[in-house]
């Protein structure tokens, strides 16, 4: 009895040691992997709360002397011309954000259903068409969209920019969700119209409510490349009254002498909801709804 | 409760025929069992009974009406899946009420009838659960708790069992058996196992490439298969099925193994190959009608053991004639060892014999 408990005790300890290893090396890269994503972030909102002055000294002050947040007070002070403009640009960002979303989730969800569980001529061609978009790199697509826009007057409008951010979100929002139906199945909608219900019931009472997670993930999503674009809004829009977040922040404060802390603060601001949003992300990908559903 | 009626059911996929001009009733009642190795288009024809799939051609009878274009939902049916497809984010409560609610009844009533379902189904305690929390036999009850809440006119029943661990599938196979005695139910039911089959229905439809290719009771079948396919399937171990010629010697009719041996035919037997097409036979024998002798006997064919396999009851040994592997029964205080020389003893009056080109079984005319 004794050899086998300390032969099995020794081989535990053999195998911890081992595994340690592997283990620490891991740890020492994720927490470089961490400070490398995470310092930037920190160093931003400790710029963003000192003053003009401290900003720019050098050696850096690591943490201010005085913290103030004079620069968030300027930015959201609507009688303060700064402020004005900056909360214009937010309120169009998240306009141009939450129109992209809600129009690709209401196209998104029917035609990554369709793709799932219909089969209909060119059902294949026309699903590696819809993602064929996003092989390219977006720029390409810059100028013919910029002319585009042009012919069909719709330069310095918002609209612009919704449409094309809804051919970059779509084609991943409908791959995403496809992904999120076939994992659904198609027993749960079969028994739904045995049971009684048509065959929207049988989507909207049992599939709509399971594909939930998928269906926010993908409006995250959306949202969040919406958000942070650049380069389009940076082309399609020149009206000050009209610019998005990405593109306001840089106009605005390399005109003169770049104010630092107020740069900062507005990138803080900027990364709040999609920081928010991506917390929400998160939870709805751990979740696995459709166990229990079915016997694998 | 009615009777189905399946008239030249057709189904194509493209060039492929799933089901092929399958026509069958179902009687007010009955338990009838559709059964088949898988691709047969036993699980196709249960979803052109059900609407989930649209027929090619043919007629769907359900009760007097003729169902062919109606959704599942207005054909009065209900169905079990193998995977039991039970509603994962709603209680056992819910997935029970579900279709009740469907059909718009009042909320006093379905909270009636739920219990009651649960009741019957003896799963009061677990109502308020949701299905991943519940064991798969839990899982299963639930399933076909939520077809019998409704009082459908035809149960449907895609391989209900083939998820559980066989302990359970053997008590759940009675307790389906028990409720279809109870309720009077007709049940369609679809399953690859022969043995469920064999066991719980009135009638067995055995499929094959999409074609019907008997139907019948268990013990029809069993005993009077209509074709070497059918011999084949039903049975456990299967039917031993020998290529062999026919001749004649002394003026009896025999039949010759390539391997050299001969066995001479009964007169009914003798009679039986008339009919055959050309001079291939196949010798058809269930492990039960073949005697293992341990010396010669007249008549007997020397072969050699393959295995032996004690299953406590009776022990099982395998043998090649003519190519073929032959499954005889013994009993277990007879010894046999593997390459022992052996000889079996053929019993004509319970052979089959077969017509080797048609496949089809001879019988005297």
């Amino acid at each position: 009895m004794s050899t086998i408990a300390e032969t099995s005790s020794q081989r535990q300890t053999r195998r911890r040691v081992r595994v340690d290893g592997w283990r620490w090396g891991g740890r020492i890269f994720l927490v470089l992997m961490l400070l490398y994503t995470a310092l930037p972030m920190v160093w931003m909102l400790l710029t963003s709360i000192k003053s003009g002055f401290a900003a720019m000294q050098l050696p850096p002050q690591w943490w201010p002397d005085q913290p103030t947040l004079d620069s968030y007070q300027k930015l959201l002070d609507p009688q303060n011309s700064v402020g004005q403009d900056f909360l214009r640009f937010f309120w169009n960002s998240l306009f141009v954000s939450t129109a992209t979303t809600i129009l690709s989730v209401i196209v998104a969800v029917p035609a990554a259903y369709a793709f799932s569980r219909f089969t209909f001529p060119g059902r294949n061609f026309l699903f590696f068409a819809v993602l064929l978009r996003n092989m390219f790199p977006a720029v390409i697509f810059l100028v013919p969209l910029f002319i585009l826009m042009r012919a069909i007057g719709l330069v310095n409008t918002h609209g612009s920019l919704i449409l094309t951010y809804l051919t970059f979100g779509l084609p991943l929002a409908i791959w995403l969700l496809k992904g999120f139906y076939d994992n659904i199945p198609v027993q749960l909608e079969q028994a739904a119209r045995i049971d009684g219900a048509t065959r929207f019931q049988a989507f909207v009472l049992i599939v709509m409510p399971l594909s939930a997670p998928g269906i926010i993930a993908t409006a995250i999503y959306s949202f969040i490349g919406a958000w942070n674009e650049y380069i389009y809004a940076y082309t399609f829009l020149s009206k000050n009254e009209q610019l998005t977040l990405p593109v306001g922040i840089q106009r605005f404060f390399s005109e003169n002498t770049t104010d630092f802390p107020g740069l900062m603060a507005a990138s803080f601001m900027m990364s709040v909801p999609v920081v928010v949003l991506f917390l929400l992300l998160q939870r709805y990908f751990v979740r696995a709804l459709t166990e229990g559903a079915v016997k694998h | 409760m009615a009777h189905v009626v399946l008239k030249d059911l057709v189904k194509t996929y493209g060039s492929f025929k799933a089901v092929n001009e399958v026509s069958l009733t179902v009687n007010d009642g009955e338990f009838v069992a559709l059964v088949g190795p898988s691709g047969c288009g036993k699980t196709t024809t249960l979803n052109l009974v059900a609407g989930l799939t649209t027929v090619t051609s043919g007629d769907i009878v359900i009760g007097d009406r003729v169902v062919n274009e109606l959704d599942p939902k207005d054909r009065d049916i209900a169905m079990v899946f193998q995977n039991y497809a039970l509603y994962p984010q709603k209680s056992v409560y819910m997935n029970l009420a579900f279709p009740l609610q469907m059909r718009k009844l009042p909320r006093d009533e379905i909270d009636r009838k739920v219990k009651e379902a649960a009741r019957v189904l003896d799963m009061t305690q677990l109502l308020e659960r949701k299905p991943r929390e519940l064991s798969g036999g839990q899982q299963q009850r639930v399933a076909l708790g939520r077809a019998l809440v409704r009082d459908p006119a035809v149960f449907l029943m895609d391989e209900p069992l083939s998820n559980l661990d066989a302990k359970l599938r053997v008590q759940m196979r009675s307790e389906i058996k028990r409720f279809h005695q109870d309720l009077k139910a007709t049940i369609i039911y679809v399953t690859h196992d022969q043995l469920e089959a064999v066991t719980m229905a009135d009638r067995m439809a055995v499929m094959n490439g999409g074609y019907l290719q008997q139907y019948d009771s268990p013990a029809q079948v069993f005993a009077h298969p209509v074709n070497m396919f059918v011999a084949s399937f039903v049975g456990s171990p299967a039917m031993s099925l020998i290529p062999l010629e026919a001749s004649t010697a002394n003026g009896d009719a025999v039949l010759t193994s390539a391997e050299g041996w001969t066995l001479t035919l009964s007169q009914a037997n003798a009679r039986k190959i008339q009919g055959a097409t050309s001079r291939k036979i196949v010798l058809g024998a269930r492990h039960s009608t073949i005697k293992l002798h341990k010396s010669a006997v007249p008549g007997a064919i020397s072969a050699k053991a393959y295995t032996v396999e004690p299953t406590g009851d009776v022990t099982f040994v395998q043998a090649f004639l003519s190519g073929a592997i032959v499954n005889i029964s013994v009993s277990p205080n007879i010894a046999v060892a593997p390459d022992e020389q052996i000889w079996l003893e053929f019993d004509q009056e319970r052979m089959h014999l077969f017509d080797g080109e048609s496949e089809m079984a001879l019988r005297a005319s």
